[in-house]
């Protein structure tokens, strides 16, 4: 008989504890990064071409949804090469693996959504198609000074910009009027604002609320105050953070936790949640964008609030932040070229159609401001704007708001750093605004990419 | 069932003497068994475990972007580490989780496993509730205590309340995050750490207690000298598991995103969340790669370490 391969001696249990203790330990660490890698599919063959969102196809089949299912529909029914969307849940989109994963390993979407803050990461890793081939000269002047400017690099065009999402501060008719205070009493400074959160807060209510959750969506709400007293973190390439403005900006947001009249943590999903927030009751005046506008149209539909511009520093100018989502194209997908032509054909069409289509999206089924002046027209035909807290929004708010700006991670990180040690850390705002300065500084003197703004 | 021994009896004349069957000895069979038994799970690990871990040492040693374009730089990823602060900011963050999470956990199981030991009514229902958290994810987990711990609103508020300590932000303060999030790591875990240690405690002779009783030991003597001691190896393994998952595992990395996202100012800023934003937040999948493998070999070393102070867990045995 010939003799077995396998060892006569018996496997003990000694022996497999060791082995099997040894295996968690290797692939602890290994196992959190293949999840994290999962391949993805992309696309299909050239006459079909993948669009990820984060709006549809959904399950809960909002309107929102449906609006990007039409435009698709209505693209596919006229073109040889047709679109497929794939939804991805916003949490995943914005702060998850599965976009990146599929770029490191050349599987990214062909159509994709980005935000500002993403643009230069996705710029200058070679991925973004130009668009202006696609792009007529009539849609491209009707777009809002700026704004093409935000998504461009040495004046070609890598991103349309389908919305425009100003922020202004809310707040509670009925929380004002329990605490004996009236419209007369609405903060404009942002000593104001520190008194009247003081009277507003209660035992089961905050004052005032700013984001508190470290991340992109933090520094894009704290920018305002930077640029209410003249700061930025970028000047004429060099960095100018370490600044009176970025202090004083820093220390408003320190004092509204340090007098215990903004909380800590924010409910549902976040700052910019005014349903979970100020619909709950659960704070008076809550900094948020035009977005919340829809959601408490469709969640707290008698719920009364009003809007007022952000409160600004003694002697300081009117500011917001204009956000806003683009669709662009990967240049490395499997048909860049159609992939332009249906971005520019979904959301740069200046036909009636077109128009229309935008009209639909920016005031129907979402509350925008239209990035495109035919749309605006449109928009203020069917009377979108005529009154109440959007009328505010375009009339008053978005005229005082900077495109929101493009910087790459190396340079959002240390202002994040800086706006969570003072704001919830009681670190020194000077100190803070200078160690922010200097690891920007020593980026940037290395940084070979594309202009950063 | 196979033979090889053979008849005592003296083989009768018209009896051809019976020879041994070809075939395994009971221990190959039984060797071969366990290999069978265990080649699924070890094809799985080498395949979806080891073979990526291979490949991110590999990925270390370049400068990944993130779009697809590698660059090698040698050893350029490690350097880096020595002038990061924020590494060992997140290290430190890690380690103080660790000598927290690890000892409370397992103190907190043990007491669940001797409350729960022996026989008494309903005693699957308390088993079971303490083993219910568990099993619900940790997302979940995450949004419940998120809920529970609310400022001003949150239960937790309401309770300290009384004593002028609703205004206490357990998740928003740094000072109070990482020991909300101990506590709430030690509610996910002690369910299935007691049900570990519950077997272990099965497997002591109930005879040496009994035995030590009749001698005269106080409960408290029958649990040093008799329980304990029986009870190394489980324990052993328990803690090693428990630094493992502190380290790398999911409450570490899940439960932190859901709750804090490494905030307020970066007081739970883990380091497997830190690895987590160099590659997906930076693009830097090299240096995070590079990261991967240095806490690798640290909870290698750490577990190698107490493999040898104990022998395997089996301390005072030769």
């Amino acid at each position: 008989m010939a003799a077995t391969s396998f060892p006569a001696t018996p496997v003990s249990r000694r022996t497999i504890l060791r082995g099997g203790l040894g295996a968690v330990a290797a692939s602890a660490v290994g196992g959190p990064l293949l999840t994290a890698c999962g391949g993805d599919e992309s696309g299909g063959n050239a006459k079909e071409m993948s669009f990820w969102n984060f709006y549809g196809p959904s399950d809960d089949q909002g309107p929102q949804s449906k609006w990007f299912i039409s435009l698709v529909d209505e693209w596919n029914k006229n073109n040889d090469v047709k679109v497929k969307l794939r939804y991805i849940p916003g949490k995943d989109y914005l702060n998850g693996t599965t976009l990146q994963t599929a770029f490191q390993s050349g599987q990214g979407p062909d159509i994709f959504l980005i935000s500002p803050g993403d643009f230069l990461r996705y710029y200058n890793g070679g991925v973004l198609q130009d668009l202006g081939p696609a792009l007529s000269e009539e849609s491209k002047n009707d777009y809002l000074p700026g704004l093409l400017e935000a998504r461009s690099v040495d004046g070609k065009v890598y991103g349309l910009p389908m919305e425009i999402e100003p922020l202004a501060m809310y707040y509670s008719e009925a929380a004002f009027e329990k605490a004996g205070l009236s419209e007369a009493d609405l903060p404009k400074t942002w000593d104001q604002t520190l008194a009247v959160a003081e009277k507003l807060t209660g035992k089961d209510r905050y004052g005032v609320m700013f984001e508190t959750l470290p991340g992109y969506y933090q520094n894009f709400t704290w920018y305002p105050f930077l640029w209410q007293g003249d700061g930025t973190p970028i000047k004429d390439g060099k960095v100018a953070f370490d600044s009176p403005a970025a202090v004083q900006a820093l220390k408003f947001w320190q004092d509204t936790i340090q007098n215990k009249v903004a909380p800590r943590k924010a409910l549902g999903d976040g700052g910019g949640d005014v349903v979970s927030n100020l619909g709950s009751g659960a704070t008076a005046m809550q900094q948020s964008g035009i977005w919340a506008v829809a959601d408490m149209r469709a969640r707290k539909k008698n719920f009364k609030y009003g809007i007022i511009p952000h409160p600004t520093p003694e002697g300081g100018k009117p500011a917001t932040d204009l956000g806003g989502w683009a669709f662009v194209a990967n240049a490395k997908g499997k048909n860049p070229e159609a992939a332009a032509k249906f971005i520019a054909w979904a959301l740069g069409s200046t036909d009636a159609a077109g128009v229309e289509r935008q009209r639909q999206w920016n005031t129907v089924v979402k509350t925008n401001v239209p990035p495109r002046k035919s749309v605006q027209a449109a928009a203020d035909a069917k009377g979108a704007f005529a009154e109440g807290v959007l009328k505010e929004f375009v009339s008053e708010i978005a005229p005082t708001g900077k495109p929101e700006p493009r910087f790459p991670p190396e340079v959002y990180q240390p202002i994040a750093d800086a706006i969570q040690a003072c704001q919830l850390n009681a670190a020194d705002p000077g100190k803070a605004a200078a160690d922010a300065a200097a690891r920007i500084d020593t980026f940037l003197k290395t940084y070979q990419g594309a202009p950063i703004s | 069932m196979v033979t090889t021994t053979a008849p005592p009896s003296k083989p009768s004349a018209k009896v051809p003497a019976q020879r041994p069957k070809a075939g395994l000895s009971r221990k190959r069979r039984e060797a071969l068994a366990a290999y069978a038994f265990l080649a699924p799970d070890s094809l799985g690990l080498l395949i979806f475990v080891a073979l990526p871990m291979v490949l991110a040492f590999g990925v270390a040693f370049f400068k990944v972007d993130g779009f697809g374009n590698y660059q090698y730089v040698g050893l350029d990823n490690y350097m880096l580490m020595a002038g990061d602060d924020q590494l060992w900011a997140s290290l430190k963050v890690t380690a103080t989780y660790v000598v927290t999470f690890v000892p409370i956990a397992f103190v907190v199981s043990f007491a669940l496993a001797m409350l729960v030991r022996n026989h008494f009514r309903g005693i699957g229902w308390v088993r079971s509730a303490f083993f219910l958290p568990h099993v619900v994810s940790l997302v979940v987990v995450g949004l419940i205590w998120q809920f529970l711990l609310v400022d001003k609103r949150g239960a937790l508020s309401k309770l300290l309340a009384p004593f002028g300590l609703s205004d206490v932000s357990f998740l928003g303060t740094p000072s109070l995050a990482l020991g909300t999030y101990v506590v709430i790591s030690v509610w996910f875990v002690m369910g299935y750490q007691m049900l570990v240690l519950l077997a272990g405690l099965k497997d002591v002779p109930k005879e040496l207690e009994d035995a030590a009783e009749i001698d005269g030991a106080s409960t408290l003597q029958r649990f040093r000298f008799v329980i304990w001691p029986l009870m190394r190896p489980t324990s052993f393994f328990v803690v090693v598991n428990s630094t493992i998952g502190a380290v790398t595992g999911l409450q570490a990395f899940d439960l932190v995103y859901v709750l804090t996202k490494g905030g307020p100012a970066r007081a739970t800023s883990t380091v497997v969340l830190y690895i987590y934003e160099q590659a997906f937040t930076f693009n830097n999948m090299g240096y995070a790669a590079a990261l991967t493998t240095v806490v690798v070999a640290i909870l290698v070393a750490c577990t190698g370490l107490m493999f040898a102070f104990t022998k395997g867990g089996r301390f005072d045995e030769d």
